[in-house]
């Protein structure tokens, strides 16, 4: 491993979660995948991580609101309407 | 006073093509006489807002008071918010700190978990250190897989509690660390910080419930045969 890439894994590496987020430029994104696809050892990581998040949010997903809630909701609404909510 | 109207047809369209696209909350072009009525735009993040209030109180009879409480408030509150802006970030600062404001103090449960000093890459690290293949299967998947929902929500739960609200936004929301930050009512360079350390968190703690289970020892057997 050359100095300049151990530079651009490090850099690669502080940029992990903003990279699997999309929370870079286009031009950051394409820096951070060109070098993903010449490091193995970068790739291996960054692939793991996003599958870690896929995973979670996968399980994670979704609870419903109890079907009158919004009803409810709309009750309150009504009598806050009519200066009725304490 | 905010107007509040009844549910028309073009709300019912409006509500239904929110409620699909990946910007759920987010009512772009509306002039201000075509704006949505509050419950227009509260009706399709109400299960989200349900799922969010339901871990942070942990209870649902809790997590039901807390969305009627956040929804009667943003509905006195309307007037302040922003057609165009981003609903569901408003309506849950407002959730969230109404939390804060009644809840919070009922429940302050210490972590099961040490989660100090989690080092970076901690599952990547701890399913090479524990023989689980990395060549031949996504051991990420294959670990958290094989974990219930429950234990994936156990392990969220596990989290202090700054950590715990970001890191329900960012999995269950979809948020942009923007709207992330909005929600919260903090800095953006906060949400990163906090979701970075959060997630170390996590997969500290998936890592504790996939040994408790007996996942790591399977995985790591299925490397060495």
């Amino acid at each position: 491993m050359t100095p300049l890439d151990r530079v651009t894994c490090e850099d690669a590496f502080r940029k992990i979660d903003d990279y699997l987020d999309r929370e870079l430029s286009d031009e950051e994104l394409a820096r951070i995948g060109a070098h993903l696809e010449i490091c193995a050892a970068c790739a291996s990581e960054f692939e793991f991580e996003r599958s870690v998040l896929d995973g979670v949010r996968a399980k994670l997903r979704r609870v419903a609101a109890p079907p009158h809630l919004l009803s409810k909701i709309s009750r309150l609404i009504a009598a806050e309407r009519s200066g009725g909510a304490s | 006073m905010p107007s509040v109207v009844g549910w028309s047809a073009a709300q019912a369209h409006l509500v239904a093509s929110t409620a699909e696209g990946p910007a759920t909350g987010m009512i772009s072009d509306v002039s201000p006489a075509a704006a949505p009525s509050f419950e227009a735009l509260l009706a399709p993040v109400i299960d989200a807002a349900y799922g969010m209030a339901l871990r942070l109180t942990r209870n649902r009879a809790d997590a039901e008071d807390l969305v009627q409480e956040a929804a009667l408030s943003a509905y006195r509150g309307f007037g302040g918010f922003v057609p165009g802006t981003h609903f569901k970030a408003w309506f849950f600062r407002i959730l969230i700190n109404c939390y804060y404001a009644t809840y919070r103090r009922r429940r302050q449960q210490p972590p099961t978990v040490d989660f100090d000093d989690t080092p970076d890459l901690y599952l990547y690290k701890q399913t090479h250190q524990a023989g689980i293949p990395q060549p031949t299967l996504d051991p990420a998947a294959s670990l958290i897989n094989r974990l219930d929902t429950e234990r994936v929500n156990n392990a969220i739960e596990q989290l202090p509690e700054e950590y715990r609200v970001v890191s329900t936004l960012y999995f269950m929301e979809d948020l942009t660390y923007q709207q992330i930050a909005e929600a919260l009512g903090c800095p953006v360079g906060t949400v990163r910080s906090r979701l970075h350390r959060g997630r170390k968190m996590l997969q500290k703690a998936l890592w504790a419930l996939a040994e408790e289970c007996g996942i790591v020892g399977e995985l790591a057997g299925r490397g060495r045969s």
